[in-house]
């Protein structure tokens, strides 16, 4: 296990190291200055300013310095907000997407698994319609559509939770249902599909036979081995967390780092960008690993392949 | 079923909980004395350096927290600042301001001379970086300065004691008392400059104040934060708000709910909302100092031909693409220069400089001009793309360019593709050459007409299309230089020269960019001006509902 670990690791940091140069690159590749202001610039005074940045320097040198810096903690200083170090524009607001994610993902899971299984449990009645119905819909309604209704009928006419702001609890609700509702309908499916074919299998008939209450049989029999397929489903979460994120910070007014990262990009925030692609990646990466770790406990076959690899 | 129930009750508990946290929430933190306006803006506070700001959040919170030798008051009026006294020697070259002595900084240090001289040798040093020192260009030796061939000690500024400033120029710079309004010309003090280091102006903290309010609340890349009545300020006795509250919402919708439910008592509309609320209470119409215009490459024949220059800018119904793309929320164009920007003996600029054949709808008139001009390029038709941006509003803006264009003049004769690309490489082609029409936007740094004519001359990097015109030149160098000192006549020069432009069709104006705004009808006396620094809070107070 120890192996395999420090393997995974290592491919890991490959893996950033790869993301870091190629984005590198491309984001030079961009048109244009980082500078603000560079519409009322002249080229002369563009040419000074990139003198003052380094910016004028061949591109591979820039690389190497960044990834210099990069290796010593420096993630440079952002040119959108002036002398702001990218690392503290991130540590800033990486905060409040992050409780957004956990808490969308955490909603959706928590609330997918009630859903689908009362759907299986149900199977082939109303209750389980239902429960597909609506699971297609919010699979279906991308989630800033929904954002808005919620804030409009929720926050503004029923005036049940504050319209925007990131002010306390409250303000996180309509948020977390609006990012949670994609990774609910899904996970909500993959439940019922998962516990129907568990109900089905021979087990569960002897649990039955053995004259166990039906409360027990899902809970003790069923539900564990219906749970496994869906950690396949965190990494895919993890991705529409962070992207749905963007527009869900926006829409709410979430001081969040999403849609910093849109902007960075739009404006050649060369230091930002690196900073924000570098942070999601590894995000991702280590939730990738942490996937692999968690099916590796939940399910001794994965481990085993993975040591004789 | 037993399930079921569980889930059923946890749910219940769950949301009870959010109810219980929500009701718990503080109710109401305005007592009924306070004076407390809350702003909503579409962006975030980059930084508070005047050496540095380059975006409208900034120079609107520095021009409320600092203040220069003037502050500029409703139609940009000059109205006194730090300066109490200026004179202006003969030749226009030497300015010396006589300070107040009972102004402070918000660190209980008073505001002197040298707090000038250090704030503008340090914008003008290159590396320092500042994206505004071009407006520094006249000022004695500042050029230099900027391309490192001097000293930043060198710079046409000296304190003469700690209350008499003396600014030297290089050449006459007529609009010079409207830039000292402009926050790259502020004050700085040097021992927080020196203090703060590399945080300077990077968080509310990180920075002194000498202007009406105080920041507050600002962490560097927060979306709230206010400013709060400076007791330092000279000129407290004047000033109403107790607070101002401003909450960046990124998003119309949200801010116009928020403006709804009565959390926020200005917000500015998007499009759609403009076109719904349009005559409602409270909907206001801000227009900016920005014009869109057409530029067209004349490096390539067919665009050096007068005729179908003007037979393009006859071929724009200007009120319908307002209305159609813009959703009615800015106006057609006159000319170059934005209208409301400047006035001479109650004349508006545009007003005086009107050539209405450079901007009127006349198909009619269009495709004559058009097939006239063919035949004097000896050609049968002309092929060329728009260049302009990839956002909702480019791409609807092509559109119809493309489609008024084919339709005036067939499809058989002229053939229109668009180019939508992103802001910053609209840009950089631009500045290459590298378009055959582009569709360019200028928003003047001041309310002077220079601002927009200036960019026309034949040798400025911002001429992109090349138009050439000696008796425009001459025109624009007079009004800066046997000119300079005589209203008049600088009045004439640059009415003249627009009146060149547009007859030349140098450019096609399209519209003149506006916001639409919600503004409560209690909130009273806002100065907003449309060139340079939007707003000006300083006397602004509430009263009624």
């Amino acid at each position: 296990m120890k192996k395999y670990l420090l393997k995974r690791v290592f491919y890991m940091a490959l893996t950033l190291f790869l993301v870091a140069t190629i984005t590198f690159f491309l984001m030079k590749l961009m048109p244009g200055t980082p500078y603000s202001n560079q519409e009322k610039m002249s080229p002369e005074q563009i040419a000074i300013m990139n003198q003052q940045y380094g910016l004028d320097k061949p591109i591979w040198m820039q690389y190497l310095l960044y990834m210099g810096g990069m290796l010593h903690g420096d993630l440079g200083t952002s040119f959108q907000f002036s002398n702001q170090p990218v690392s503290y524009l991130i540590s800033s607001r990486i905060g409040a997407s992050a409780q957004l994610g956990i808490q969308a993902m955490i909603f959706g899971i928590f609330f997918g698994i009630i859903f689908g299984s009362i759907a299986a449990i149900n199977r082939n009645t109303w209750v389980d319609t239902s429960v597909t119905v609506l699971s297609i819909i919010g699979k279906s309604v991308p989630n800033f559509v929904l954002a808005v209704l919620l804030q409009y009928y929720i926050a503004l006419k029923l005036g049940w939770f504050p319209i925007a702001d990131w002010d306390g609890f409250a303000y996180t609700i309509l948020p977390t249902i609006a990012l949670g509702v994609g990774p609910l309908a899904e996970t909500s499916r993959f439940m019922r599909t998962g516990m129907v074919d568990v109900l089905n299998s021979d087990y569960i008939e002897l649990a039955k036979a053995k004259g166990l209450s039906k409360f027990q049989i899902v809970y003790h029999h069923a539900l564990r081995n219906s749970l496994i397929p869906l950690v396949t489903l965190i990494g895919p979460y993890t991705v529409a967390l962070m992207t749905g994120s963007m527009v869900i910070e926006n829409i709410f007014s979430i001081p969040g780092i999403g849609e910093q990262f849109v902007k960075s990009i739009l404006t050649n925030d060369y230091p930002t960008i690196m900073g924000v692609t570098m942070l999601y990646s590894a995000g991702l990466v280590a939730v990738i690993l942490l996937t692999d770790i968690i099916y590796g406990i939940i399910d001794p076959r994965i481990r085993l392949a993975g040591n004789g690899d | 079923m037993k399930l079921a129930k569980l889930a059923k009750a946890s749910a219940v508990v769950a949301i009870s909980a959010v109810f219980l946290t929500a009701c718990g929430s503080k109710s109401s933190n305005s007592s009924a004395d306070k004076q407390v306006l809350n702003w909503s803006i579409n962006a975030e506070l980059p930084t508070m350096d005047p050496s540095k700001a380059t975006d409208t959040v900034s120079f609107n919170q520095l021009n409320n927290s600092m203040e220069g030798l003037y502050r500029l008051g409703k139609n940009s009026k000059i109205l006194p600042g730090i300066a109490k006294k200026t004179e202006v020697s003969d030749d226009g070259l030497t300015y010396t301001f006589t300070l107040r002595e009972n102004a402070k900084w918000s660190n209980g240090d008073k505001v002197t001379a040298k707090d000038f001289v250090y704030s503008w040798q340090r914008t003008v040093d290159p590396a320092t970086g500042s994206q505004y020192a071009y407006l520094f260009d006249g000022i004695a030796n500042a050029n230099d300065i900027m391309e490192g061939k001097k000293q930043p000690s060198e710079l046409g500024i000296k304190a003469d004691g700690d209350y008499k400033l003396v600014v030297t120029l290089d050449k006459q710079i007529p609009y010079f008392k409207l830039l000292m309004g402009f926050p790259v010309f502020f004050p700085q003090n040097e021992s927080a400059v020196k203090e703060y280091g590399s945080k300077y102006g990077t968080a509310s903290k990180y920075m002194v104040y000498n202007g009406p309010f105080k920041l507050s609340g600002w962490t560097g890349s927060n979306l709230s934060w206010s400013l709060v009545k400076n007791s330092s300020y000279w000129d407290k006795k004047n000033v109403k708000l107790d607070t101002i509250n401003f909450k960046v919402n990124k998003q119309d919708s949200t801010a116009y709910n928020l403006y709804q439910s009565g959390k926020i008592d200005a917000t500015v509309l998007g499009a759609e909302q403009a076109r719904n609320l349009k005559g409602q209470t409270g909907y206001t119409n801000r227009e900016q100092a920005s014009t869109f215009y057409l530029q067209l490459n004349q490096t390539k024949s067919e665009f050096q031909n007068l005729k179908i220059r003007q037979a393009i800018s006859k071929a724009i119904d200007r009120s319908q693409f307002v209305k159609q793309v813009l959703a009615g929320a800015s106006t057609p164009a006159k000319g170059f220069v934005s209208s409301g920007l400047a006035t001479y003996n109650g004349t508006d600029f545009t007003t005086a400089s009107y050539v209405k054949s450079a901007v009127n709808y006349d198909t009619k008139e269009a495709k004559k001009l058009f097939e006239e001009g063919l035949k004097e390029i000896g050609k049968d038709s002309i092929e060329f793309t728009i260049l302009s941006d990839d956002t909702d509003k480019g791409k609807k803006s092509t559109e119809f360019l493309q489609s008024a264009l084919t339709e005036a003049f067939g499809s058989d004769k002229i053939k229109v593709s668009a180019s939508n690309v992103p802001f910053k490489t609209r840009l950089s082609r631009t500045t290459e050459g590298n378009f055959d029409v582009v569709l360019s936007g200028w928003g003047a740094d001041f309310a002077d007409p220079i601002s927009f004519l200036d960019l026309m001359t034949s040798d400025n990097s911002q001429n992109a299309g090349k138009w050439k015109n000696e008796e425009y030149d001459k025109l624009i160098e007079a009004s800066k230089t046997t000119d300079a000192n005589d209203e008049a006549k600088r009045w004439n020069d640059l009415v003249e020269a627009e009146k060149i432009l547009m007859n030349d069709q140098g450019i096609i104006p399209v519209y003149q960019a506006s916001e639409a705004w919600m503004v409560k009808p209690s909130v009273k006396n806002i100065i907003f001006n449309s060139a340079g620094v939007n707003y000006n809070f300083k006397e602004t107070y509430i009263s009624g509902n």
